[in-house]
């Protein structure tokens, strides 16, 4: 059985023209990084929200369809119940997701923990270890509120790996770091994939995601319109077409193609730069 | 840099303490903005960039040295009024939108300075074209998505015509749609003479809108050029975007490092190619 | 906390030899260590005392020095306890003795957070002062400006905090807060609820009782 099932599940929110979601049926594995893609609107952080059980509760509208997470229906209260502590949901803005009662890191990445009621002893052992795996050890008794947007990303990343998640929910985590902090963020979900949790994120960065997705699948209008692996899928036009972005060379080159018909220019597009000098030289 | 004795823009041996701070957080600061000029302000994070602004903007005042905005000494002017001359875009726009539509908004600045009414909302009507926002002119602010308010709290920045502008992070936080129009209208308003300074942290928005960097480091400036010289080189900044590492790497006959005329020189050579 | 807690309820209802009660309480504060509070209080009990010098003693038709005394007293007791529990109000052992104890932890949650968002809103009040500023808006000297500048400042902090409520929700319940069946918080450190503590409090609720039935009798 997959992590993630969902089954012709389609939502509309209160005064739309249209469906926000209309009819996805997707199975979601285990153990892989799945990235969903597409432009603004097509729907990637609505099929998140509801796939945390957030919309349309917190949104307002109407979901029909099932979908089954870790084999409970997130869209109920007892499926939430039986969610807790195992769904993790991470947004770009690290702030809007901090407790604001934790006077140091140490205790804010023990919130959750002990809001399940975790044994103390259990809590300790867990920070501990989740502060060294995001490395993050030095930062454990400052102020929340005095980091720096990176950092902040870090920790709050960090407050519910210490959970050790079964579903990793994130929308567009790195829009608001620099390249050493994404680099950092992606690190961690692909540890989290190898650790066998299901990792879900929507993000537009073609460039970043490629390399560490084993999964893209991208949304137009509410639907899905492609589910591939990303090398495949980002070295043509098909993305493209779907109105969402590929990689920056793929970019280049469709440019160049406008101005002069060659082989060279053509699909299958170099996905960075080594490939693309290679092609090009 | 144009060096011009009627810069829009000039900082001169300037440096600043916070009180009860010992280490400045900006030493000995000097550089100018010519008409048109954009100057991409790079460092890691507690390097002085967001102080340099804030000086920029008379939110606090030197220590030592001189600010010139438009000419003025910003010494004993207060932000409402270098705001005469330049325009700021904060990194949080909920920190200053209030009004019920998004045209009364962007009339803001220019209803603060005594424009009309009717005269504020039809140049506030323009500027919400140029920043492509016509469609959510009648729109609560707090209604749109973050992107798009961003792009509010940019078009009201822009709508008093400032000679200078001064953006912390523009593109922070926004999707490609969004960072698209504000490095295009950057772009325009350089070339209609506005000269900008922004701190950022993205390399493509630099490479894209403006045309020199500047590095700092615990308050000093430490190297500066045009903007494709100054990415990539050092772990502090933006790494060189696509279109420059690919010219480079290629050595391309390029007029310039951006996206757009790489990928003619990229045609070029592929047409010679065959 | 606890302490300071007994203290409050210790000063409420006890009319009688109210001086004695708030030397006593000042004592306590002294050897509590918390000067600074004391000191706190007593300046705040000092401009109360003056009016009431004024009202009992000064001005024809008050009742006495006794009255002023018995009055100024009472306050001050009240005054100092209640600075004292502000003073050493800790937010973390406060949760966590909510905690020790399975109370439901979500209300003392949000009472905590919303007081510890006093800072980041003041943090918050002076940014948007400066972005109204940066925008022309005028905060000279004169009533007139300020007055003009007050909706300006306080609209996009009401608004702000507002439209950030739905992402601060789901953040949280992501985290274990919240819905049904929560299971018990575990406290983070060790309940300081000393013997001492336990002693004080019977000790008021003890002390109380006597007054009342004093007091009634």
């Amino acid at each position: 059985m997959s992590a993630i099932e969902l089954d012709t599940v389609s939502l509309r929110y209160v005064d739309a023209a249209a469906d926000a979601l209309d009819g996805i049926s997707l199975d979601i594995e285990s153990g892989a990084v799945t990235w969903l893609h597409g432009a603004p609107g097509a729907g990637c952080s609505t099929l998140l929200l509801a796939l945390g059980g957030y919309a349309p509760r917190f949104t307002g509208g109407a979901l029909r369809g099932r979908i089954r997470m870790l084999g409970a229906d997130p869209q109920t209260e007892d499926g939430r119940a039986a969610l807790r502590g195992r769904v993790a949901y991470v947004t770009a803005v690290p702030a809007l997701q901090l407790s604001g009662i934790a006077a140091t890191v140490w205790e804010e990445i023990a919130f959750a923990p002990a809001n399940l009621g975790w044994p103390i002893e259990t809590i300790r052992t867990s920070v501990d270890t989740v502060l060294d795996r995001l490395g993050i050890r030095g930062l454990s008794t400052r102020n929340p509120l005095e980091l720096s947007g990176g950092e902040l990303q870090r920790v709050v990343v960090a407050a519910v790996a210490v959970l050790e998640p079964s579903v990793w929910l994130l929308d567009e985590p790195a829009t608001a770091l620099d390249a050493g902090g994404r680099a950092r963020l992606f690190d961690v979900m692909i540890s989290e994939a190898r650790r066998g949790a299901a990792v879900v994120v929507a993000s537009e960065d073609a460039d970043a995601l490629g390399p560490v997705a084993d999964r893209l699948i991208v949304l137009q209008h509410g639907r899905v319109v492609l589910d591939g692996r990303p090398a495949e899928l980002l070295s043509g036009d098909a993305v493209w077409a779907a109105g969402a972005a590929g990689t920056a060379y793929a970019d280049i080159a469709r440019r160049a193609a406008g101005l002069v018909a060659s082989p060279r220019l053509a699909p299958p597009y170099p996905l960075d730069l080594a490939l693309a000098v290679t092609r090009w030289s | 840099m144009v060096v011009n004795a009627g810069s829009p823009f000039r900082m001169r041996d300037v440096s600043f303490a916070y009180p009860g701070r010992e280490a400045a957080a900006v030493r000995d600061v000097g550089f100018e903005a010519g008409a048109g000029d954009g100057i991409a302000v790079l460092g890691a994070n507690g390097a002085g960039k967001s102080t340099l602004l804030r000086l920029a903007m008379a939110l606090v005042h030197p220590t030592s040295g001189t600010v010139e905005v438009g000419g003025r000494d910003t010494r004993g002017l207060a932000p409402e009024d270098v705001a005469r001359d330049a325009g700021f875009l904060f990194q949080h726009p909920e920190l200053q939108l209030l009004e019920r539509s998004v045209t009364a908004e962007v009339a803001y600045g220019l209803r603060q300075r005594g424009t009309a009414g009717s005269e504020a909302e039809a140049r506030a009507r323009v500027v919400l074209a140029e920043t492509g926002l016509d469609a959510v002119a009648d729109e609560h602010p707090y209604d749109l998505s973050p992107s798009l308010r961003r792009l509010v709290a940019l078009a009201a920045a822009l709508a008093t015509e400032p000679a200078v502008l001064l953006l912390d992070e523009p593109t922070a936080g926004l999707n490609r749609a969004a960072r698209a129009v504000v490095a295009a209208v950057v772009r325009a308003r350089r070339e209609r003479g506005a000269a900008v300074l922004a701190v950022t942290h993205d390399g493509e928005f630099a490479l894209e809108a403006l045309s020199d960097a500047f590095v700092m480091d615990q308050g000093r400036i430490v190297a500066r050029g045009a903007v494709e010289a100054v990415l990539g080189t050092r772990p502090s900044v933006p790494d060189l975007p696509a279109s420059a590492a690919l010219a480079r790497r290629l050595q391309l006959a390029t007029t310039s490092p951006r996206a757009a005329p790489v990928a003619v020189a990229l045609a070029e050579r592929c047409r010679l190619l065959g | 906390m606890t302490a300071g807690t007994a203290a409050l309820a210790f000063t409420l209802p006890a009319p009688s030899g109210p001086l004695v009660l708030y030397a006593g309480v000042v004592l306590l504060v002294l050897l509590a260590g918390a000067a600074r509070a004391a000191r706190t209080a007593a300046l705040l009990s000092l401009t109360i005392w003056g009016f009431l010098w004024l009202l009992h003693v000064v001005l024809p038709g008050g009742r006495g020095p006794e009255a002023a005394l018995a009055q100024g007293a009472r306050i001050g007791a009240i005054a100092t306890a209640s600075v004292y529990l502000l003073h050493t109000f800790d937010p973390s052992a406060f949760l966590d003795a909510f905690a020790a104890r399975g109370w439901p932890f979500a209300p003392a949650y949000f009472m905590v957070a919303t007081m510890q968002a006093a800072p980041r809103l003041r943090a918050r009040a002076s940014g948007i002062l400066e972005a109204q500023r940066a925008r022309g808006l005028r905060v000279g000297r004169s009533p007139l400006a300020r007055i003009r500048a007050i909706v300006p400042l306080t609209l996009p902090l009401l608004l702000g905090t507002i439209a950030e409520v739905d992402d601060r929700a789901l953040a949280l319940e992501s985290r274990g807060l919240g819905g049904r069946r929560s299971s018990r918080r575990t406290p983070l450190a060790p309940s300081p609820f000393r013997s001492i503590d336990e002693a004080l409090c019977w000790g008021t609720a003890l002390a109380v009782a006597a007054a009342l039935a004093v007091r009634l009798a």
